[in-house]
């Protein structure tokens, strides 16, 4: 018998849907799960994927896709590779592990709600692909995170990370619970596939991975290389849905759309960020944080919603000028604080690194010098004590990150600002104005009390800086500490003189 | 005599959200009812000053909904409440 060729019977399976004679539509699919909202249901009947695959083309591909990870790390396993990578690229790995592990899981629940309630037949095949795809992720993380734990027991947060109430993961939980559990199918294809997996896992996946390899591990490269080839066919679920939601409801699309670029560019200020510009040794940075974003988010991200017939997010300036303090406040947070961290932060301002930093950021000397020369004055005194917290830096409601965002004034004066709204006689505050506007139009279904919330609350018990360490799960084998502090030794020489302030906030 | 039952009363605390001068971010701050402006002042630079700002020879002032507070005011008659932002500046 000859085999038909795919192209000869696709067309017939890849849509084949049910016509319900015993149920209405609304039954099998529940406004709340699959959210069609103003689209007539009919108009889903036009979706379709751009890339088309079957199941035994996907079983093939994805069958050597793993043999060849595999096989790469069962070979450097035998190498003392990993004894050769230095501290703050084993930082970055530490976070991406942790950091993403358990959100790959969160995926597959996201892929395989759009496999059920997706208002395509050939929309719920892609995803259900899409499950299989994330269900890899999740394991080959897990189990590369996992050859190292013997190692170094801050590995073990691979799995123990997105379980623990760490700031980091409630921040985490918090934006992914956000685009992939609590919202319907066309709202979580826009969020997740579309924003998310098109372009920032881009940056994770492909930018850090040339960080990888220059900083000679080939292991960790090589394991998201192979998670991203995976990203290009499931992420594009989301161009299809949104052509049909911009026709029908473009003020929907724009604001979907806009709050998951927002709260992407928040997580990834936080852990790419520094993982880019700090913990990647500075001899082997191939692009600045800013540099990766533009090349890899902006350009791409502006061409999608113009291709769309959408506008530039209300926030757009606000987030440009953010690209030249928003990691670096997280970078210097997640030192200062970093008993709450599982991995240990190199602080990574040598005079090499801050003047790669200058040139990168010409305003960084102004914003972050100063607070960073009175750390190494602390530091070369011999008073670590005083580059340790003893209060909690204050979380946005809605990020859950730290309120640390510097913004220059008309009097010419970095400062911090406050950026806050009150509601039902509660003060919510918030890192930007972005937060508080996404906040603001969707508090009636955010749930999400931060860190401050809780203690204030009485939660974490005792009101101690040891009180919120174990309510964080953190234990001393795994709380993070700067590798040696011997960086600072260079500054010995500093003169230790209050510099002045002049307009504009550079110092004299 | 109401004013009076309120300064017999036991201080209360007021968690503030606080950001010291150039500091890079905005912490959290216990202060009490009882406590003077000038010792909020304080309690803000204790966790700041020496450890990411450099201390200057300058006299501290609070800031409090767009108002300088008067050092002498406590934070009950300044009407500083609990979650409220109060920014510390050096008076220069």
């Amino acid at each position: 018998m000859t085999l038909l060729k795919r192209e000869e019977w696709q067309h017939l399976v890849r849509d084949v849907d049910w016509t319900y004679s015993y149920v209405d539509d609304e039954a099998v699919y529940p406004e709340w799960l699959s959210g069609t909202g103003k689209v007539p249901r009919a108009a889903w009947r036009t979706w379709e994927e751009d890339y088309k695959v079957s199941y035994p083309e996907y079983v093939s591909t994805q069958r050597e896709k793993e043999t060849a990870a595999y096989a790469v790390k069962a070979a450097l396993q035998r190498s003392n590779a990993f004894d050769e990578l230095s501290e703050g690229w084993k930082s970055s790995t530490k976070m991406h592990y942790g950091g993403v592990a358990l959100v790959e899981f969160e995926a597959v629940l996201g892929e395989l709600k759009m496999a059920r309630f997706g208002l395509n037949p050939a929309w719920r095949n892609m995803a259900a692909f899409g499950a299989l795809d994330e269900i890899r992720h999740a394991q080959i993380t897990m189990f590369f995170g996992h050859e190292f734990v013997g190692r170094d027991p801050q590995y073990d947060w691979t799995q123990k990370m997105f379980h623990t109430n760490d700031w980091v993961a409630i921040s985490l939980r918090s934006l992914f619970d956000s685009m992939m559990v609590t919202n319907n199918v066309v709202d979580l294809a826009i969020q997740l596939p579309l924003t998310f997996e098109t372009g920032f896992t881009n940056l994770q996946f492909v930018a850090l991975s040339a960080d990888a390899l220059e900083s000679g591990d080939v292991n960790f490269a090589n394991m998201i290389s192979s998670i991203q080839t995976d990203e290009a066919r499931h992420a594009q679920q989301g161009g299809p849905t949104l052509e049909i939601l911009v026709e029908h409801d473009p003020v929907r699309a724009q604001w979907v759309i806009d709050k998951a670029f927002w709260g992407s560019a928040r997580a990834f200020a936080a852990l790419t960020g520094p993982a880019m510009d700090y913990y990647t040794p500075v001899e082997h940075r191939k692009q600045s944080y800013r540099e990766f974003m533009e090349e890899w988010i902006i350009d791409q991200f502006i061409r999608t919603i113009e291709d769309y017939g959408l506008r530039r997010p209300w926030f757009w300036d606000e987030f440009m000028k953010g690209l030249d303090t928003w990691h670096h406040a997280l970078h210097m947070g997640l030192w200062f604080w970093r008993p709450t961290i599982w991995w240990r932060p190199t602080a990574a301002v040598t005079k090499a690194d801050r003047e790669w930093l200058q040139e990168k950021y010409p305003n960084w000397e102004a914003v972050y010098g100063d607070k960073w020369d009175v750390i190494i004055d602390a530091v070369n005194a011999g008073n670590v004590e005083a580059t340790l917290p003893e209060t909690l830096p204050w979380l946005c409601s809605l990020c859950h990150l730290p309120c640390c965002n510097a913004t220059l004034g008309r009097d010419g004066r970095w400062r911090v600002r406050d950026h806050s709204l009150t509601h039902n006689g509660v003060t919510y505050h918030f890192c930007t104005n972005g937060c508080r506007q996404i906040w603001w139009k969707d508090k009636d279904t955010l749930n999400s009390p931060t860190v401050i919330d809780r203690f204030l609350a009485g939660e974490i018990q005792p009101m101690d800086v040891g009180g919120i360490l174990n309510y964080m799960g953190l234990t001393p084998d795994v709380m993070g500490d700067d590798p040696d502090y011997a960086w600072a030794a260079e500054y010995r020489d500093r003169v230790t003189t209050t510099p002045l302030q002049v307009a504009g906030g550079a110092q004299a | 005599m109401s004013e009076s039952v309120t300064d017999a009363a036991e201080p209360q605390l007021v968690p503030v959200n606080a950001i010291f001068h150039t500091d890079f971010v905005q912490i959290l701050v216990p202060v009490t009812t009882a406590d003077t402006i000038a010792e909020v002042a304080e309690k803000v630079a204790y966790h700041v000053e020496g450890r990411r700002v450099h201390k200057q020879d300058a006299p501290k002032v609070v800031f409090h909904g767009g108002r300088r507070l008067d050092p002498r005011l406590t934070v009950a008659d300044a009407g500083i409440g609990p979650l409220d932002h109060v920014r510390v500046e050096y008076d220069v």
